[in-house]
């Protein structure tokens, strides 16, 4: 197999592709609203529910006059004290520090709450730190050390969108294959080339090539922005730019480029059963549905969008891109494509 | 030199091409004529390595069709003209030249050269910057034409190379042949233009699935009909016919009209003799002329026509 001649056939394929329309606007728009939009319509709802950084507490400029320990004590109404190990049940506080305390049924307002356990109260404008709360209301507090649930799920919905990233490589290329092999195949402009000294694998390499580069390109070219708008967006609410972090780098750098081997190669399948570009296209989308289905079942909860399930469903879709690669190149040789392609 | 031998192929149970022999040799125009699926693509396929034969093979210039090692090297030697000129069509005419020149690995001088002379010489050299898709049909036809051309190819396969163009396209497209043909490229012609066939083919053969059979127009016409020598009578009897057959080296004579048809076997011999015993017999000639028997009087005798 030779390498400048796989070149020479991907540069004229893509010479080809900058002078059609559909496939420069698909190369630009999908990227572009995955990049921009997504993440400003998805992120920023979340960011508005879960507030400012946790890890910054709140000044409350306490000024302790009391100290307390050891007491259960109810119905009361306190203020400027620190209570250690003691138990609070209906009570008013104001400027307190709670410390390996029992609070319940309590009003609590711009104080310190210490490894405490706060039941059915009512908590405003106070710093929160390694307490359990049940059935409590809290209001402007700042929770240290801990993500809240709004957080947690940010997080993992910023990590679900690499679903929808990995769509531009598993995407794109069904756009431009079905306008390289189908249109190829309308324009009866296979013949000739078949007559020329190449091999077959020198043929179907080429013009893989020249789906992949551009496919990859915008990929990558749209994850700087897309990362940079995430930090942006949910760095200030999580406490720490969420990207790029492991998962990401998986998905971005192996599992993009496999589903797009495997939409390609998927493509020369069908196009070698299809004479209509739009039906080649629509056929060829279906290459989506495994990330879909992955998807749904990180969504639904099945599995934890982590570092291990994200190489499992790599090396899962490396094998099955191995399958349909191995397929293609079978359809993709002379014989077969002036014979049986239909 | 190409040569096949009991070259066969067949789609499942479809015959396309059976026993296919013939040798087609170097500078020759070799012409292929036979109805619409009579085998002429395929054997142009198989002779271009594009599909392999199902039974027997072919050599071109000395190389194995059938030979993977060969194919690579036969398709380097070789120029291909599909029935239909297949262009990058978004693509300008000197970048589809120049895609194709280094897939044969011309070096980039050489490719400009090229390219200019054969745009110019096919007088398109204005327009190479031009998106194909704005071209008339002629003019793809010219660019497909170049195409199979800007590798200097010493075989080149043509396949219905006139086919839907008008008269003056095609008068150039024939000239440019014409000129090719001096140039001493060995040309396999695929046609349904008999007239074209006949104009530019040193050989013809003729293929419905089977080779027919394979000549110059000139030994097709005489071995199915011979060499006949036309005398125009003013007034034909029996009695000049008889005379006429009296003569050793006369096959046979009819009468026609007041024509008389004298087969011979060497008339430019023989037709002196002739005339000087149809004079001694009484008989007032208005010309003498040979009988032609042209490549549709042949075509439509061997592939079932009426003539």
């Amino acid at each position: 197999m030779r390498f400048d001649k796989i070149w020479i056939v991907a540069r004229k394929d893509i010479s080809e592709f900058k002078t059609n329309r559909y496939i420069v606007f698909s190369l630009v728009l999908m990227p572009l609203v995955m990049a921009f939009i997504m993440p400003i319509v998805y992120l920023v709802p979340f960011t508005m529910l879960a507030g400012e950084s946790p890890d910054v507490p709140l000044a409350l400029h306490l000024n302790i006059t009391h100290y307390t320990s050891d007491l259960d004590i109810e119905n009361a109404t306190v203020f400027d004290t620190k209570f250690v190990n003691s138990n609070l049940t209906n009570v008013l506080a104001q400027g307190c520090i709670f410390d390996n305390c029992s609070l319940t049924d309590a009003l609590v307002r711009d104080s310190s709450i210490l490894n405490t356990t706060i039941g059915s109260s009512y908590v405003i404008h106070s710093n929160i730190e390694g307490s359990p709360r049940v059935g409590s209301v809290l209001s402007g507090c700042v929770i240290i050390g801990e993500t809240s649930e709004i957080e947690q799920l940010l997080s993992v919905f910023i990590n679900s969108l690499l679903i929808f990233f990995i769509l531009i490589p598993a995407m794109i290329p069904t756009i431009i294959a079905s306008y390289s092999f189908v249109g190829e195949k309308l324009n009866r402009s296979l013949e000739p080339l078949l007559a020329t000294p190449t091999t077959d694998m020198e043929l179907l390499a080429g013009k893989s090539l020249s789906i992949f580069l551009p496919s990859m390109a915008a990929t990558w070219l749209s994850l700087i922005p897309f990362v940079i708008l995430v930090d942006v967006i949910a760095g200030p609410v999580i406490g720490h730019y969420p990207l790029p972090n492991p998962i990401w780098i998986v998905g971005a750098f192996i599992l993009a480029p496999l589903f797009c081997l495997l939409s390609i190669s998927a493509n020369v399948l069908v196009s070698s059963r299809v004479n209509d570009v739009r039906a080649s296209q629509q056929i060829g989308s279906l290459i989506v549905l495994p990330l879909v289905a992955f998807f749904i079942i990180t969504i639904a909860g099945f599995i934890t969008l982590d570092l291990f399930y994200m190489s499992a469903f790599a090396l899962l879709i490396a094998l099955v891109d191995a399958a349909v690669v191995y397929l293609s190149l079978k359809v993709f040789r002379r014989e077969e494509i002036l014979i049986r392609w239909k | 030199m190409i040569e096949a031998v009991e070259l066969t192929r067949h789609f499942k149970d479809i015959v396309a091409v059976e026993d296919l022999t013939l040798k087609v040799k170097d500078g020759e125009v070799f012409g292929f004529i036979g109805p619409n699926g009579a085998g002429k693509t395929t054997t142009v396929r198989m002779l271009c390595c594009l599909i392999n034969p199902s039974r027997g093979t072919a050599y071109v210039n000395g190389l194995d069709i059938t030979h993977p090692g060969d194919r690579i090297q036969i398709r380097g030697m070789i120029g291909l003209l599909p029935e239909t000129p297949g262009l990058y069509e978004s693509l300008s005419a000197h970048r589809n030249l120049d895609f194709f020149a280094q897939l044969y690995g011309i070096s980039k001088g050489e490719r400009e050269q090229r390219i200019k002379a054969l745009l110019t010489t096919l007088d398109v050299w204005d327009r190479r910057d031009d998106p194909v898709a704005k071209f008339s049909k002629g003019m793809k036809q010219k660019i497909a034409i170049a195409r199979a051309l800007v590798h200097k190819p010493s075989f080149l396969f043509l396949d219905e190379p006139t086919s839907g163009l008008d008269p003056q396209a095609s008068l150039t497209v024939r000239n440019y042949l014409m000129d090719l043909k001096k140039e001493g490229i060995t040309i396999f012609l695929n046609t349904h233009n008999l007239d074209e066939a006949e104009r530019l083919c040193d050989r013809i053969g003729v293929i419905q699935k089977r080779l027919l059979a394979v000549g110059s127009p000139e030994e097709l016409s005489s071995k199915f009909w011979g060499k006949t020598t036309v005398i125009q009578l003013r007034s034909a009897t029996t009695q000049m016919v008889h005379a006429v057959e009296s003569i050793p080296s006369v096959r046979r004579v009819s009468l026609s009209e007041g024509k008389l048809l004298v087969e011979l076997e060497h008339p430019d011999r023989d037709n002196p003799l002739v005339v000087k015993t149809l004079v001694e017999n009484g008989a007032q000639i208005e010309f003498v002329n040979e009988l032609k028997h042209g490549l549709e009087d042949i075509y439509l005798r061997l592939v079932g026509g009426r003539k």
